[in-house]
């Protein structure tokens, strides 16, 4: 009897911590004994990595750049727990059509029916920074993911990515695409990050999954090619992990979000920038009193 | 950690041939060229999300300078278009699609409307399922089919037409089957040039033996009653190597149908024969009445072959001896069989042209090897025709004048091989074509007739 497949995309801004995140959930998942795939839509491919001790694999690209047919199979790769590991990836920076590459990769693993064949639980789509063509929308359209969480920090550039994200997934939920399933808050350390975030979450009324903070835990990891799960599995960080994935996995209702309009938008962070240099002169004033 | 995938590649990895040359006078055209797939439907109406000109480019060969079939209802210069530009590839086409779909509704009279994509929307990845899928919430009958040139020929465009109506446009069914109901997979509408009256033939024949036959396509279909029809049928029956299996694979893992695949389109009566009794057999039919088709069949055959054997005998020393096909899978095979096994002629090269996907085509090839019990054909899959005419050339004739079985294409090869060409398939720019046919028991006879009147007229 085939399983209840449960797809999933992660998008954010680049470098916010998308595959570090979207590592640690699968790793953290395979240990509580789902069978998970990775699928890196993201031309570097390297979002898997940290699943293989650090080690890249050929792309579903790569290997068509080779031949014109590609059984998908010689494109999986099996990481930490047993987790299948696919990159998309891409052509050379600057040339042809990464967009293109997407769709190509997504629906060679679609056609070969490969998620039905393993018999996978959850499908985890890393999406590249910004949705930049139709391309990298691929994953959130019908028929692919159903939940798309968006990983953000408290800067404004990252909450800004996310609201535009919030935007495309609106305009695909229309017809049928992927729903928004909530923002994973990452490197959260202070009670003033945390109250950005909460007030943009409040304001666009999306659920925060969980808050990660920064940690030296998951540098030390990933300069180890492992995930926080495999290298410190025993650690504060690891169990936030641990905790992130099971909401993930239990997630059954997403919605459709309701974005800030630009306008909205530059208004709440002119707001929130007045309310730093407020708190940024105050403690300044606090440090003259104690000199 | 050993990193391997779940499937190895072998270790040494041949690259594909360099395909990515020109070719020279095409024998197919691109995947959106089953727009003329949709219009062989009765009543169906493609719409095509395309660059300008795709659309024009496809009817003016597959249809027009095609043995001049026309476009049909829907077909042809009928056939909206987005005729998408700069604006749609940077900001997308879906909202000039929509707008086409809704004014094409207004303008045109049609049971179905089928959206094909070309290269601009799948390149830059519109969501063309979302916006058909509105229309289709609407209750419009419409389904969509992603056929961008780089994915295909219209030989695979056609299989995503097919599978397109199938998938959105019949439902699930869990009725009672029909005995005797029967869907017909078999040629390319337009793409081969006398579909419609090889349809024809073969679902005469098959009524004969009292099965009831969904042809789905061209003038003897009753068009979407049949397409709806479909998952009741008895079974599927594949009438070609290839083409049509996926979709009786589909229909199969969809319906749980079975399916018959014959890969040899029946030409004479030895072949026609064949064809009717594994057909019967499958069907579960009684031998006997399906004899007594056969038989009067025959009678009526072999009389006519009867009096052409004076022509035959008398003419035998001027008669070509040695033949080529140059072709689809379908017809080179079909031809290929009924010239050596009814009429003796050698084979001296068989070219298969349509490009077959590769997991078919070593099946292809069996089946040239089988060709008769004591004749065995080594083919070869080639598209451009300069190097299909350099192995024609290099073929061995022997002494007499070679006859070729190929396109417009080999005119001026035929020529100067002081030969005869018999205009086969596409394009067949030299022929008018209007319910002419070449197989089955009919077929095989008018065949006839123009082998020989082309031969017997060749140095008049
Ligand atoms: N919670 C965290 N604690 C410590 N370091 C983190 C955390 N999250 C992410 N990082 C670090 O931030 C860097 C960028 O993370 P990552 O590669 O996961 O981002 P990304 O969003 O996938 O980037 P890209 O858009 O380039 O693919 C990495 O070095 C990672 O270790
Ligand atoms: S190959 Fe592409 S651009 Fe060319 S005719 Fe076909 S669909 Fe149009
Ligand atoms: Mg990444």
């Amino acid at each position: 009897m085939a399983r209840q497949l449960k797809q999933i995309a992660i998008y954010g801004k680049g470098g916010i911590g998308k595959s570090t995140t979207t590592s640690n959930i699968s790793a953290a998942l395979a240990e509580a004994g789902y069978k998970v795939m990775q699928f890196g839509a993201d031309p570097k491919a390297d979002s898997t990595n940290t699943l293989r001790g650090g080690e890249y694999i050929p792309s579903v690209l790569d290997l068509l750049a080779e031949r014109r047919r590609v059984d998908a199979y010689e494109a999986i790769f099996e990481g930490f727990g047993g987790i299948y590991c696919v990159e998309a990836g891409g052509p050379q920076p600057g040339v042809g059509c990464a967009g293109r590459g997407i769709i190509t990769a997504v629906e060679l693993l679609k056609q070969q029916r490969v998620f039905e064949e393993l018999n996978i639980d959850i499908v985890i789509y890393d999406v590249l920074g910004d949705v930049v063509c139709g391309g990298f929308a691929v994953p959130v359209r019908e028929g692919i993911a159903e939940h798309v969480f968006t990983v953000s920090s408290s800067d404004f550039m990252a909450i800004y990515a996310a609201n535009n994200l919030f935007r495309g997934i609106e305009r695909f939920s229309n017809s049928g695409g992927a729903l928004l399933g909530g923002i994973i808050a990452n490197s959260i350390n202070t009670e003033f990050q945390r109250e950005i975030i909460d007030d943009f979450a409040a304001r666009t009324d999306t659920p925060i999954v969980q808050y990660v903070p920064r940690s030296l835990t998951v540098t030390q990891a990933e300069l180890s090619g492992r995930t926080t799960i495999e290298a410190a599995p025993h650690s504060a960080q690891a169990d936030v992990y641990r905790q992130l994935a099971k909401r993930i996995a239990e997630h059954a209702d997403s919605k459709v979000p309701t974005p800030l309009n630009p306008q909205q938008l530059r208004e709440w962070s002119a707001r929130w920038a007045d309310h730093l240099v407020a708190a940024e002169r105050a403690e300044a004033e606090r440090n003259r009193e104690v000199a | 950690m050993a990193i391997l995938a779940l499937k190895s590649r072998p270790t040494e990895i041949t690259p594909d041939a360099d395909k990515s040359g020109p070719i020279e006078l095409v024998r197919y055209v691109c995947a959106i060229g089953a727009m003329q797939s949709a219009a062989a439907i009765p009543r169906v109406v493609p719409i095509t999300h395309c660059g300008p000109g795709c659309a024009d480019k496809q009817y003016m060969n597959l249809a027009f300078y095609n043995g001049f079939q026309g476009s049909g209802y829907g077909g042809g210069p009928v056939v909206p278009s987005t005729n998408a530009s700069q604006r749609e590839v940077i900001f997308g086409g879906a909202d000039r699609l929509r707008e086409l779909i809704d004014s094409s509704q207004t303008v045109l009279d049609a049971d179905l409307f089928v959206v094909l994509t070309g290269c601009i929307p799948d390149l830059v990845g519109d969501d063309v399922g979302s916006v058909v899928r509105d229309f289709q919430k609407k209750g419009v009958p419409i389904v969509y089919a992603e056929t961008g040139g780089f994915r295909g020929n219209n030989f695979t465009g056609h299989e995503a037409v097919t599978q397109a109506i199938i998938e959105q446009y019949l439902g699930p069914w869990d009725g009672v089957r029909e005995q005797g109901l029967v869907n017909l997979w078999s040629l390319l509408p337009y793409q081969n040039t006398f579909w419609r009256g090889d349809l024809e033939e073969i679902k005469r024949l098959l009524e004969s033996i009292g099965l009831k036959v969904n042809v789905l396509f061209g003038p003897d279909s009753a068009g979407l009653g049949e397409w709806r029809s479909i998952p009741r049928a008895q079974f599927n029956l594949v009438l070609s190597p290839w083409l049509g299996l996926s979709t009786a694979k589909l229909l199969e893992a969809r319906y749980d149908q079975p399916y018959l695949h014959i890969p040899v389109l029946p030409i004479g009566a030895r072949q026609s024969g064949e064809f009717l009794r594994k057909v019967a057999e499958f069907a579960g039919l009684a031998a006997g009445p399906v004899e007594q088709v056969i038989a009067r069949e025959e009678t009526r055959y072999y009389n006519y072959i009867d009096g052409f054997t004076d022509f035959y005998s008398e003419y035998w020393w001027g008669l070509p001896a040695r033949f080529a096909v140059i072709g689809d899978s379908a017809y080179n095979l079909a031809l290929t069989k009924f010239l050596v096994t009814q009429l003796g002629l050698i084979p001296a090269k068989q070219i298969v042209t349509e490009d077959p996907p590769v997991e078919h085509r070593e099946a292809i090839r069996e089946q040239f090897r089988a060709i008769d019990h004591d004749v065995s054909v080594e083919i070869e899959f080639a598209e451009d025709s300069y190097l299909i005419h350099d192995a024609i050339r290099k073929a061995d004739f022997g002494h007499k004048p070679p006859i070729i079985f190929g396109t417009t294409w080999e005119r001026d090869l035929v020529k100067e091989m002081k030969g005869s060409l018999i205009e086969v398939g596409f394009p067949a720019s030299y022929e008018v074509v209007l319910s002419r046919s070449y197989v089955g028991y009919r077929g095989a006879l008018s065949l006839l007739e123009r082998i020989y009147s082309t031969v017997v007229s060749h140095s008049a």
